[in-house]
């Protein structure tokens, strides 16, 4: 017998085990436990806490000016008095910095998530159910958009609206959206075929009631699943296209600005751009193993499509 | 044959739409090339007629076709910056991103593909485990950090190779490994599964309770099997190097396509960022293109659609 199908036996197994637990303590807190006992997921819910409570609760406590410059405490080493982190170039406090800039690059990933969920569930969900002409020319567009690398689209962006985060996250967003609404229409056309949108067929319920309260519960959770891993996506485009001087704008501190603004500086200071590229790596491995977690809880199927999607 | 077709007509088609729509995007930022061109102290009138001489005052389909007119005839234009001719720096930029891409082209399939088969072979031994968190790690790590890791360590505290520059074999190295590492990473992924699955497969227990070599299994028969879904991936890892050679080219200082567009783009230089768009819009679109066909050529099972 192959893997495969043993992989297959294991996942039907634990999902009958899984059915058979929401049974006996109900639905809700068969899936808490389940998320509790993911130690993926456990682990990267606290490395995402922390680094989320660095974002948010830092700038608060420490109540610095990001761009203060001190001139007389540039290039200081991490662990020096007052400085945390240590000092860029320009004397300005490490740690009050990379704080801000996990707030920046968070904000760039909702902008992005809120527009490509949005967007991607709406169409996807269009195109799969509709079928016809309506899907071949969804499928059309969000194909064309899917074959462009990210990063070109966005600095196609940026050379249209100019640098900035606004361009990045349209961008981005436009990109993911593609990648969503793709995954979403395959699930839905899946969808279709079950007896249950079937039924609601021959009840004679209107199509767009049938979308709404049939079909977007039912595809809601792989999507929110597979959003999260766009959400990596969408931290690494935003700390490329700053490093490359098309994303933030100084004195915004993003992660990828400062990488880049201590590039110049490694041979005498190493930790300018070592502590905000490891922030990023963290970030978004905090955020990647949340979204694996997340899957392996609500959807074991969905598995193949989130590693597959550059796949297909 | 007629699926060759369908997707050549369907490339062209979007090629002609994305260049109305590159050559849009870019002239949004038109205002922003007029004050290139005038100092910040010029009166109203006189960038009106910056205005009317770059032509943006035409309607906008006019100012379309003259671009496509000039290119077709050869006249690329300038450089608003040096006043570089255009097509002299599409030569010259675009063998430098040759020179790069080719030699990331040759990592992704040449290292991919061997140590996906490796893995695959000592499967579940150190190896395999070696190579698989490699590969892990090759997709994890964002690209220009990974370029700054390298510089720092192979550049700063070794001083075995240079941290930027163009053109010799030594300041070739960090920026090819950088640029291939991702498609790398997913090749050596999809190698070590494809040659899994075909290992698993009954024509191979056939063909070695027949006696044939265990070289000539592998080789001759899952080797060639593993090998379609990898190929005729090819051209999507084009499309995924061109793109993250606009960030790796200008980390290294490596004087190719993506790191004019990016430049450009910076110094609002909008005739070379709208035929250096195009350019690479172009690339990924023929890619794409060449990916849909291959697809179809190594993969009997379409033919028929």
């Amino acid at each position: 017998m192959t893997d495969q199908n043993l992989t297959h036996l294991e996942t039907w197994d634990r999902r009958q085990a899984e059915y058979e637990e929401s049974r006996r303590v109900g639905p809700i807190k068969a899936t808490f436990d389940r998320m509790l006992r993911n130690r993926l997921l456990l682990f990267g819910t606290v490395l995402g806490l922390i680094v989320l409570g660095a974002g948010f609760v830092g700038p608060t406590i420490s109540g610095a000016d990001p761009n203060l410059q001190n001139f007389s405490a540039t290039h200081l080493p991490p662990g020096s008095e007052g400085n945390l982190l240590g000092t860029d170039h320009l004397g300005r406090d490490q740690a009050v910095r990379v704080f801000i800039g996990i707030r920046v690059s968070l904000m760039v990933a909702a902008g992005v998530t809120l527009i490509s969920l949005a967007f991607g569930l709406v169409l996807g969900m269009f195109a799969g159910f509709l079928g016809g002409w309506r899907d071949r020319t969804i499928r059309g567009v969000v194909d064309f958009v899917w074959g462009f690398p990210l990063i070109l689209v966005a600095v196609l962006f940026a050379g249209g609206l100019g640098e900035g985060l606004f361009p990045v996250i349209l961008a981005v967003g436009l990109v993911n959206t593609a990648a969503i609404a793709r995954v979403v229409r395959g699930e839905v056309l899946s969808l279709s075929e079950r007896e249950f949108v079937e039924a609601a067929r021959a009840g004679g319920l209107s199509t767009p009631r049938i979308m709404w309260r049939h079909l977007f519960p039912n595809i809601l959770a792989p999507a929110l699943v597979l959003a999260s891993y766009y959400v990596a996506v969408a931290i690494i485009a935003e700390a490329a296209l700053s490093f490359i001087g098309l994303g933030a704008q100084p004195p915004t501190p993003s992660l990828g600005g400062m990488v880049s603004d201590g590039r110049n500086f490694l041979h005498i200071n190493p930790w300018a751009s070592t502590i905000p590229g490891v922030t990023i790596v963290l970030l978004v491995l905090s955020v990647s193993l949340i979204g694996d977690g997340l899957r392996d809880v609500f959807d074991p199927r969905l598995r193949h499509e989130a590693k597959g999607v550059e796949q297909e | 044959m007629k699926r060759v077709l369908a997707r050549t007509v369907y490339m062209v088609i979007v090629l002609a739409l994305s260049s109305v729509a590159v050559f849009y995007a870019i002239r949004l930022s038109g205002g922003d090339a007029v004050a290139a061109r005038v100092p910040a102290s010029a009166s109203a009138e006189d960038r009106e007629a910056v205005r009317e001489q770059l032509g943006l005052n035409d309607p906008f389909h006019e100012q379309y076709f003259d671009y496509i007119g000039s290119l077709v005839s050869g006249d690329l234009g300038n450089s608003l910056t040096n006043n570089a001719q255009i097509g002299s720096m599409l030569t010259e930029h675009g063998r430098n991103s040759l020179i790069l891409g080719a030699a990331a082209f040759i990592l992704v399939f040449g290292v991919g593909i061997p140590l996906g088969m490796l893995a695959s072979l000592r499967r579940n031994s150190w190896w395999d485990g070696g190579i698989m968190t490699f590969s892990v790690a090759g997709m994890a790590v964002p690209n220009f950090w990974l370029a700054l890791l390298a510089v720092w360590l192979f550049a700063t505290q070794l001083g075995w190779l240079p941290s930027a520059g163009c053109c010799s074999p030594k300041q070739l190295v960090l920026p090819a490994v950088v640029l291939a590492m991702e498609g790398l990473a997913l090749t050596v992924r999809m190698t070590r599964s494809a040659m899994l699955e075909n290992l698993n497969q009954d024509f191979v227990r056939t063909l070695r309770s027949g006696g044939l070599s265990e070289v000539k299994v592998i080789g001759r028969h899952v080797f060639r099997n593993a090998l379609v879904p990898i190929v005729s991936l090819a051209g999507l890892r084009i499309g995924q190097i061109v793109g993250y050679a606009l960030v790796v080219e200008t980390i290294f200082g490596w004087p190719g396509l993506g790191q004019v567009l990016v430049n450009a783009v910076l110094r609002r230089d909008y005739p070379v960022a709208q035929f250096f768009s195009l350019v690479l819009v172009t690339i990924v679109l023929l890619s794409n293109w060449l990916a849909d066909v291959g697809y179809s050529v190594v993969n009997p099972r379409l033919r028929r659609g």
